[in-house]
């Protein structure tokens, strides 16, 4: 009868842990993912991917809006506007570019980064809107092109 | 066809800006959103907004996409975008509007900013109380307003009421360069 107790309070014990992890868990964790080792979904040049969102957005929007992308481009500038950690890329339409928000350990990558050099950039899309901008991006000083 | 009234609606708004050297555009503006309650404080901050000032016509137009906004945690955020503003249907904000009394060489003013705001596909006429600052040939916007949530038609579900304040507090800050490209 005491070990039937014991087995009891043991696996109410258990089941109260595994929940409150369960329901804990998605709050505490930070919106801040490292990509390097994530597989990206698409691999384009920075042109490649303005071209596709100019010429059909909506299209655009549902292939590559919340997926985890790879361009190749040369940069253009590097900026800390609003205390963040920017590298814009070029494309061939200079109407256009890619913004990429670097993740926080990216920055002395990004510090050696020359204008005119090529990089490919890893990050999560968001979007477009005057540029392609990707967020929590982690780059490839070697790109492979 | 909530993407495609959306997307007119941006071409709309940055269409009536024909390119000239009377214009300046922020590409990484920024605009931070707070929901104080007493069961949960929520910030959210975009730092990729979208805009240009034309100092001739003293109009401005804003654009952002609502999946850039970044949260402390996932799940705020997929929250925010599924159950509130659902950014699969409205992915983008829009506002566009005249700078009240703008003075284009004056260093810095405290002026009032009139236009609409259209939010989860709704649209509302808004006054916003801007500080705007001159220096370098480049301008600088501040400022802050409240937008309520109900006048969005946005539905906060029953058992979240209380982490969800019915007002938000909105901060802005643009840094404009002369619109080259």
């Amino acid at each position: 009868m005491k070990t039937l107790k014991i087995f009891f309070s043991s696996l109410f014990l258990i089941t109260l842990i595994s929940l409150s992890y369960w329901m804990v868990v998605p709050f505490l964790k930070s919106s801040d993912k490292k990509l390097d080792d994530v597989n990206a979904a698409y691999n384009l040049n920075s042109s490649e991917i303005v071209s596709n969102f100019t010429k059909n957005k909506t299209n655009s929007d549902s292939l590559y809006v919340g997926k985890i992308i790879e361009i190749t481009g040369f940069v253009k500038k590097v900026n800390f506007i609003n205390e963040r950690k920017t590298v814009i890329l070029y494309t061939k339409n200079n109407k256009h570019g890619i913004i990429c928000d670097t993740n926080i350990d990216q920055l002395e990558k990004l510090k050696s980064l020359k204008k005119n050099q090529k990089i490919t950039v890893k990050g999560t899309c968001k979007g477009f809107l005057m540029d392609v901008i990707l967020l929590n991006c982690y780059i490839d000083l070697n790109p492979n092109e | 066809m909530n993407k495609i009234v959306s997307l007119l609606l941006f071409f709309t708004i940055f269409s009536t800006f024909t390119k000239n050297d009377k214009q300046y555009i922020a590409r990484q503006g920024q605009v931070t959103f707070f929901s104080y309650t007493s069961v949960e404080n929520i910030e959210a901050q975009n730092n990729q907004v979208l805009s240009i000032i034309d100092i001739e016509n003293k109009e401005i137009a804003v654009s952002m996409l609502m999946r850039a906004f970044v949260f402390k945690k996932d799940l705020m955020y997929e929250h925010f975008n599924e159950s509130y503003i659902e950014s699969d249907l409205y992915p983008q904000a829009n506002f566009k509007g005249e700078i009240i009394g703008f003075s284009p060489k004056t260093p810095t003013q405290d002026t009032v900013i009139k236009g609409t705001l259209t939010i989860h596909g709704v649209s509302k006429k808004v006054s916003i109380k801007t500080n705007i600052t001159y220096s370098n040939n480049s301008y600088t916007l501040t400022g802050e307003f409240v937008a309520l949530v109900n006048d969005f038609n946005i539905k906060i579900p029953a058992i979240l009421t209380s982490n969800i304040a019915k007002t938000i507090n909105l901060k802005f800050k643009f840094q404009y360069q002369p619109h080259e490209n």
